[in-house]
């Protein structure tokens, strides 16, 4: 086991390293200067774009450029952002927390209401339950998210007031108001993104919840257990459950990041200053170090993701050969 | 009749399936057949007067910001949108299939090396990948776009089928085929292929209405499907500023595009019963 | 899991949500303001503000931390030294053609208690006239010969040339920076320091916090010389959205947001807010499509469609430009004469814009040559099509919307526009390149009429489409420099560049401002919004506004 794990480590390793240079190439072949944009309200003159370009290391060939990178981030640098002038570490190390917060939220919900569900459309296939639950869902599903954000924003945010339109924290709370407000100030402007993101999300692991499920409890060892008298709980959690879980662990692995990026439009629409809009920002304007900064940020979650995932399955399943 | 043939055969014969499938083809041929009985979506006859007009006899579906008929644009749009959505998703579900099912059958070194490029593929936002790629092209085709969206959207599939693989391998029914000297191509597809499809075809049907929300996104990043040509997911987000004041701008290609996911998804709803009615 | 084990989840998941909603809800002391802008400052010092950092979220704030030397009058007038209102310095006189002396308020102080003195304006104009330091404010002052003072409130400031703007360009640039803080600092330093963390001034308001990303606090400087804010503290939010913003302001989580037009549709919105009310601000911008005179990609060979002034002419006398500004701005823009914002006090008493002549274009087009002869509906000449590609930004909703319309207008004459949507870095770079047919360009003017040199004189920085007449540089000279009536001047310029038709001036917009009523006497400042918000007074606080539209 230690060994499959070494190799898988040094195998992540890998994959990141492919993630990077493959987005790196991406990024040079696209058109579009970064400085550019530096040179919006008055023209640069070609003194001063030579001195930036020197500056943000523009003017290396590009093997160079990636080099500076690589070294860089092992040592925890990522470079400056062109288009805020600041490290890219600082401005990824204030956009976490807002990210994390509201993933984290997210996947909860996911974890216990989406698999709970599924769970019990499975269980009772066919019912009124199962098919309303399922229209629902696929309803859930189809509706674009950054719609539902904008009609929840309105409607629960300005017309009923009963939640913050937007933003993350209530400037007016000051900063010496005890943990307890500013938890409770955090929590209440949460509610609304971490609810557009989950109404998409749950539906879909609720479909593959269900899916999974189903075919487990089919399985002919759980039909044994039943006759050989089991409660019923204990054979749908114990046995056919752990079957189930393969599909929805992968998911999960998937999941991550799709949240980042799919959480742009979330995080626009209600103001939340996450690393979602950051990075999406950093494309549109060609913000090479924010850029690269914020996918390797995002790129090492998803293999430490895929990592976990395969754990995963390996610990629940002895069977699965681990080559 | 074909393992897939059967299935569909099946999934015709229950109501879900039959109105969804219906629901489907009414939308595909509405797009197809609708638009020269309808006014040109393109033309502006009256931006002062006639922008933003709720839904009445002579626009059934309003006008829009710019005096457009919404419902010929929707119908229009529904070309589009509808092309892009299942011809990339039926590219990502087959790319996704067959390295999924190569990996986790062959194992070892094969799955290794494949995995790890997926992984690495995945590693990169596709939201980032996409908008690097289609600032390559100024007027991106349609074809670029669909090739494009398909090939960065079989990854996640690949991994699903790979699961499904590695976990059908053991079963029983597998090792007597191969005990039985079965070739490794009939196993595939006679015994592997047909009981993996269950997260397949969930995952082709969610994945149309994923494309169909991307091309949305995309829009609203300004790229994709480009202007005047209308696309559903264009038109939700032009009609963001009028949102409370002439929602039917938005509500009606939102709704055809919740309409069509659905209808897509619960025709794989009734194809995944089907497949698993004949798997047992 | 048991059977009630789901259940008791539900009922907790259910009692928490009902125990947060109400809890929060903070009542909003009346004497606070919540401003909510698109774009964080993260650095609101002065001479720091270079690049894109020079953009209004940084010039807003920078604004309630230092004082100017002057602020404008109400005419927004840029030449002379008569019409400005005295901040910084109480009062000024003029020595002669290349001297201005000005004198300190000897109440002026820092944040931190210590006076406002002339080493300070030294210290601050040495850094602002070093091109390796601030390239811009170098460019801006490069008519200042020197600065000096003379003993601690006097500071006396020579030119190298007489010029009509001297007093503008000493007084709006840049505010001055505390000298005994900052003396001995390099720029990169500065740019590091805690000061830029937590700036100290000498404005109406101090700095107290920054959240990144969400909001800065500002708290109104109660020993402030010219008067103590009633608005007691400040706060700036920041939404990237633009629903956001509404939202935000909608519901009564902030006061004041700037630029609510377009969409037109927010104003009925906020009109059905009773507790909103609208302040129209002429703005620095003007939209314009730009015709590049020279071949994309070629600037040695005339471009071979627009080079001709006839068809220029003929595309501005094609377009119902009043159609286009009414279905986007509404009654909040005009048409522009020439590239005049509503800022430029040249504005006033300029002629009128032409109006839509679809005939006499027709007349133009023909005449040129342009004729339909493949009844395809396109013009054609010599086999070639009068097709144009149109370039444009996509995150302009207002171009966005305005291209399409002008797509259409045009096409209805028989000119075929093709829409390039392209992003940012994109756009500016083929925009700078000169890789374009129609550019839709959208400046930001200085008040200063000075800055049209950018764009419009032969050897303007900002001349992409090669535009070029001797007369109009003579002109701008002049008018420059004072000799005559600047008025006239400036109004023949305007006049020459709607004859040439270098471009299609297409809109001219006011800024429409919602703020909350319970503020009086507000004054919105068209250079900077906020400016005046030490003024402010709150009135008693009204009822519960009511739910948002």
């Amino acid at each position: 086991m230690k060994r499959w794990l070494l190799r898988r480590l040094a195998q992540a390793g890998i994959t990141l390293a492919i993630a990077m240079v493959l987005l790196f190439v991406l990024m040079r072949l696209a058109p579009g200067d970064p400085l550019s944009r530096l040179g919006e309200n008055r023209p640069l003159s070609p003194a001063e774009t030579e001195a930036l370009r020197v500056r943000y290391g523009l003017d290396q060939p590009l093997l160079a450029q990636f080099g500076v990178f690589l070294r860089g981030a092992a040592r925890g640098d990522l470079g400056t952002s062109i288009e805020y002038g600041r490290p890219v570490s600082a401005l990824v190390r204030e956009r976490l927390p807002a990210t994390i917060l509201l993933g984290g939220a997210v996947l909860l919900l996911n974890f216990t209401i989406g698999i709970w569900l599924g769970v019990r459309q499975a269980v009772r296939r066919d019912s009124v339950l199962d098919r309303w639950l399922t229209t629902v869902s696929l309803a859930g599903y189809a509706m674009p998210s950054f719609w539902l954000g904008l009609v929840l924003a309105w409607l629960v945010g300005v017309k009923w007031r009963l939640l913050p339109a937007a933003g993350m924290q209530d400037p007016l709370l000051g900063p010496d108001a005890d943990w307890g407000a500013r938890g409770a100030d955090v929590l209440r402007h949460l509610v609304l993104p971490a609810l557009t993101l989950s109404i998409v999300s749950i539906a879909a692991t609720m479909r593959y919840q269900r899916t999974a499920m189903l075919e487990a409890l089919a399985l002919p060892y759980v039909t044994t257990a039943r006759a050989k008298g089991v409660r019923e709980s204990l054979v749908r959690w114990r046995h056919a459950w752990r079957n189930a879980l393969f599909p929805v662990l992968t998911l999960f692995g998937l999941w991550l990041p799709v949240l980042v990026t799919g959480s742009v439009f979330v995080e626009s629409v209600f103001a939340w200053p996450g690393l979602g809009s950051l990075a999406a920002g950093a494309v549109g304007y060609r913000d090479y170090p924010l850029l690269m900064g914020t996918s390797l940020l995002i790129s090492a979650l998803v293999v430490a993701a895929s990592l976990l995932t395969d754990l995963a399955y390996a610990f629940l399943d002895p069977r699965v050969r681990l080559s | 009749m074909t393992p897939v043939g059967e299935a569909l055969h099946r999934a015709w014969h229950t109501p879900r399936g039959r109105v969804s499938a219906g629901i489907l083809v009414a939308i595909g041929l509405v797009g197809l057949f609708g638009p020269p009985y309808l006014p040109d979506p393109l033309a502006q006859p009256d931006i002062l007067a006639g922008a933003n007009l709720p839904p009445g006899p002579s626009h059934p579906f309003g006008t829009d910001q710019l005096s457009r008929d919404v419902l010929a644009r929707v119908v229009t749009g529904a070309r589009v949108s509808l092309a892009v959505a299942v011809l990339a998703v039926g590219l990502s579900m087959t790319l996704g299939a067959a390295v999924g099912l190569v990996a986790g059958y062959w194992g070892g070194g094969v799955d290794a090396v494949l995995m790890r490029l997926v992984d690495g593929a995945l590693a990169v936002p596709r939201l980032f990948v996409l908008l690097l790629v289609l600032a390559l092209w100024e007027r991106i085709p349609v074809i670029a776009l669909i090739v494009l969206i398909g090939a960065t959207g079989w990854f996640g599939t690949s991994r699903l089928v790979r699961g499904e693989v590695l976990r059908l391998r053991e079963e029983a029914y597998v090792s007597a085929a191969e005990a039985l000297g079965a070739r490794r191509r009939r196993i595939i597809f006679r015994h592997l292929l047909p009981n993996a499809m269950g997260p397949l075809l969930v995952a082709a049907t969610l994945g149309v209405g994923d494309v169909i929300l991307l091309e949305a996104g995309l829009s609203f990043l300004g790229l994709g499907v480009q202007p005047p040509a209308p696309s559903w997911g264009g038109m939700v987000f032009d009609a963001r500023a009028v949102l409370v004041t002439a929602p039917w701008a938005g509500i009606f290609p939102g709704l055809a595009i919740t309409l069509t996911v659905l209808a897509a998804n619960l025709f794989g709803d009734a194809l995944r019963d089907a497949v698993d009615a004949r798997g047992r | 899991m048991t059977r009630s084990r789901p259940r008791t989840f539900l009922g907790t998941a259910l009692t928490a949500l009902v125990l947060v909603c109400p809890l929060g809800a903070q009542a909003r002391d009346p004497n606070t303001i919540v401003i909510v802008t698109g774009q964080q400052a993260t650095v609101p010092v002065p001479t720091l503000m270079e690049g894109a950092d020079n953009n209004l979220a940084n010039l807003e704030v920078a604004d309630q931390l230092f004082l100017r030397l002057a602020g404008f009058g109400p005419s927004l007038t840029t030449v002379g030294e008569r019409d400005f209102v005295p901040r910084l310095a109480r009062s000024w006189s003029r020595q002669d053609s290349l001297t201005l002396v000005f004198d300190l308020d000897p109440r002026a102080r820092w944040h931190d208690g210590v006076p406002v003195t002339g080493a300070d304006v030294v210290f601050t104009f040495e850094r602002a006239r070093n091109p390796a330091i601030a390239p811009r404010l170098a460019d801006l002052l490069r008519h200042i010969s020197s600065v000096t003072a003379e003993g601690e409130r006097r500071v006396v400031v020579r030119f190298s040339q007489p010029y009509a703007e001297q007093f503008y360009d000493v007084v709006y640039h840049v505010a001055p920076l505390p000298s005994h803080l900052l003396m001995g600092l390099t720029q990169d330093e500065l740019k590091r320091s805690e000061f830029v963390r937590n700036p100290v001034g000498n404005g109406p308001y101090r700095w107290v916090r920054s959240v990144p990303g969400q909001f800065i606090e500002l708290a109104a400087n109660k020993r402030f010389f010219l008067g103590r804010p009633a608005v007691a503290r400040v706060f700036v939010r920041i939404a990237a959205d633009p629903d956001a913003r509404i939202n935000f302001l909608l519901s009564g989580e902030a006061d004041a947001l700037e630029n609510i037009v377009p969409p037109i549709a927010n104003l009925a919105r906020i009109e059905a807010a009773r507790n909103l009310r609208l302040v129209p601000v002429p703005s620095p911008t003007v939209g314009y499509l730009l015709f590049n005179q020279r071949a994309p990609g070629d600037p040695e060979r005339p471009h071979p469609i627009l080079a001709d002034r006839s068809v220029r002419r003929a595309i501005t006398l094609s377009l119902d430009r009043q159609a286009l500004v009414q279905s986007v701005f509404g009654t909040y823009a005009q048409v522009p004469f020439g590239p005049a914002a509503p800022i430029l006090w040249i504005r006033h008493n300029a002629p009128a814009p032409l109006g839509p002549d679809p005939a006499a274009a027709g007349r133009l087009l023909s005449a040129a040559g342009w004729v339909d002869r493949d009844g395809d509906g396109v013009l054609d000449r010599d086999g070639r099509p009068l097709l144009l590609r149109l370039n444009f930004p996509n995150t302009s909703a207002v171009r966005g919307q305005m291209a399409l319309q002008v797509q259409e207008q045009l096409r209805r004459v028989g000119i075929a526009i093709e829409l390039q949507r392209l992003e940012v870095p994109v756009w500016l770079e083929r925009r700078s390149g000169g890789h374009f047919d129609i550019d839709f360009s959208s400046a930001s003017q200085d008040p200063s009429p000075s800055g049209l040199t950018q764009s419009w004189s032969c050897s303007g920085g900002d001349n992409v489409a090669h535009y070029c007449n001797a007369r109009v540089d003579t002109l701008m000279e002049r008018a420059i420099r004072g000799t005559g009536n600047p008025a006239d001047s400036w109004h023949e310029v305007l006049r020459q560049i709607e004859d040439d038709a270098p471009a299609t001036f297409l809109y001219a917009p006011s800024y429409v401002h919602a703020i909350d009523r319970r503020f009086g006497h507000v004054t919105i400042r068209p250079e900077s919004s906020w400016l005046e918000l030490r003024q402010w007074t709150v009135e008693r606080a009204r009822e519960r506004p009511r739910s948002g539209y």
